[in-house]
């Protein structure tokens, strides 16, 4: 897992303090659908480098964090800006519509 | 060229893994392209009890075993998802996402097969919102609450079990009369014995309700024709699969209505050199172990057939001397005698021609190249170029004068 991983603390300050433009995948280790999404996302972090804040949370190691977001599923992409939550997309997304809705937000 | 194989395997489940083994070890500079994690499906299986050599293991582990076999033989492995062919040549020509072109002198198919969707209204909206399709993935999200099950096969009741662990409730939604499971009967009798699983017979699910999460579904009675709404903040769908087919439609490969890819024993599909295995191909039984039996055959037939086309170029193509292409039948005495004859009459020749026999029965895609249908036959070749065809049933002079 190359993409900064987040915890309940670091999430409030870098989602809700600093109001980054960025997202968050959320994913666990079992999960065969997140083992084709997650490589996906890792490669377009590259070419928003220093634009747009990739980050990541293992639902396995955060449970209060997802409780808290009620997510329903993994693996899920979040999107944040300015500190608010903005949407998000679930399951077995591809790379295009992921850069689609990182593009919204430049 | 760096990037042209002899074999490509598009797809790196237990049967494209099984036929990466066979041609490895066959020395065939073999590729698998596979766009998820190796060992594809299986990986959602928590337990598989009918592998033979081990006795209990996780699809997880069973994959990472045959994933270290096929590296032990040299075979490249490529996370990659291939989304053009061209089939139309000798050399096969294959496209990947990432913008990779590889060319191979035989392709096997082995892309498996994904969850159907039952397309109902919600469905697709909620998906990750209450909507599930991987127990093993999302079952812990749901700790305490209410889930549907949609389906009665084996994944449908073995996931809900699972489900149990961690939801308050779990109520199966069944299309069958009372009683009626489609899965095992050991897991059917598991299933009614658990105090959490409750079954809706004679239904099939019509909606999925809710704003952001899923809030409920509407369940339609079979029967009756009557609806009715079950509170619940899961669904988890398990209806089915269907072959992974989609990327070959414009390949010119034959295909059922459903997109299943029928073969013959060899595994061969209706184009020379292409090969079908596993999951994505019409069959009886989808199973680890019948998937690697497919593997294995189709990585054999397709070194066969690179074999003979191998052969034939540095016999036939490359050939100095024009060269005499016999068709033959070794079980059938008149070919084998006309054989004799054709190698006396090129003796008086002085040996003009070189003979090259191709035994019918065994290389029917060199016969089919020809379109060559009975045998005896005789082509006479030119650096590969057909100058003439030999009229075969002729007697040795008549022979002689048509090769002067």
């Amino acid at each position: 897992m190359s993409l900064p991983k987040l915890n309940a603390n670091s999430f409030e300050e870098k989602i809700y303090d600093a109001g980054e433009a960025c997202l968050v995948v959320f994913s666990r280790k079992t999960c065969h659908v997140c083992k084709e999404v997650v490589p996906k996302v890792e490669e377009l972090q590259p070419q928003y480098e220093g634009k747009f804040g990739f980050y990541h949370v293992d639902v396995e190691e955060d449970k209060p964090l997802y409780q808290s977001l009620s997510l329903k599923g993994v693996p899920q992409i979040l999107f944040f800006k300015d500190g608010e939550y903005q949407g998000k997309l679930t399951g077995n997304v591809d790379d295009e519509e992921i850069e689609e809705k990182i593009e919204e937000f430049l | 060229m760096e990037n042209s194989y002899d074999l490509i395997i598009i797809g790196g489940g237990p049967a494209g893994l099984t036929a990466a083994i066979y041609g490895g070890r066959a020395k065939l500079k073999t590729l698998v392209i596979n766009k998820g994690t190796v060992g594809g499906l299986v990986n959602t299986t928590r337990e598989i009890v009918n592998y033979p050599g081990y006795g209990q293991v996780s699809g997880e582990d069973l994959m990472k075993d045959f994933k270290k076999h096929v590296e032990s033989f040299g075979v490249e492995l490529l996370r990659d998802q291939v989304v053009r062919t061209d089939f139309s040549q000798e050399d096969k020509i294959i496209t990947t996402k990432k913008g990779k072109v590889f060319s191979a002198k035989a392709i096997i198919i082995a892309c498996g097969s994904e969850p159907r969707l039952l397309d109902i209204p919600g469905e697709k909206r909620l998906r990750g919102s209450g909507v599930a399709y991987c127990a093993t993935c999302d079952a812990e999200f749901f700790e305490g609450e209410g889930v549907v099950v949609v389906g009665s096969g084996d994944q449908a009741i073995e996931e809900g079990m699972y489900i149990t662990k961690f939801a308050r409730k779990v109520t199966v939604i069944v299309l069958h009369d009372e009683g009626i499971l489609d899965c095992n009967k050991v897991s059917a009798e598991r299933a009614f014995q658990n105090g959490k699983m409750e079954f809706i017979w004679n239904s099939t699910l019509e909606e999925v309700l809710g704003q952001d999460n899923v809030e409920g579904v509407k369940i339609k009675n079979l029967k009756t024709g009557g609806s009715t709404e079950l509170s619940c903040q899961g669904v988890f769908f398990f209806v089915g699969m269907v072959p992974s087919t989609h990327f070959l439609k414009e390949s010119g490969i034959e295909m059922d209505r459903r997109g299943y890819i029928p073969v013959n024993e060899l595994m061969e599909t209706n184009l020379e050199g292409v090969y079908a295995v596993g999951d994505n191909r019409v069959k009886y039984l989808r199973q680890v172990v019948s998937a690697a039996g497919d593997g294995a055959a189709a990585a054999v037939a397709a070194e066969r057939y690179i074999e003979e086309m191998k052969a034939f170029n540095s016999n036939v193509l490359e050939s100095d001397k024009q060269v005499l292409l016999l068709f033959f039948n070794a079980l059938d005495n008149e070919s084998l005698e006309f054989s004799t004859l054709l190698e006396n009459v090129n003796k008086e020749l002085m040996e003009r021609y070189k003979i090259v026999k191709v035994d019918m029965t065994t290389k029917k895609n060199l016969a089919h190249k020809y379109a060559i249908e009975k045998a005896p036959s005789v082509m006479v070749l030119d650096k590969g170029q057909v100058v003439m065809r030999l009229d075969c049933s002729a007697a040795k002079e008549d022979l002689k004068s048509q090769l002067c």
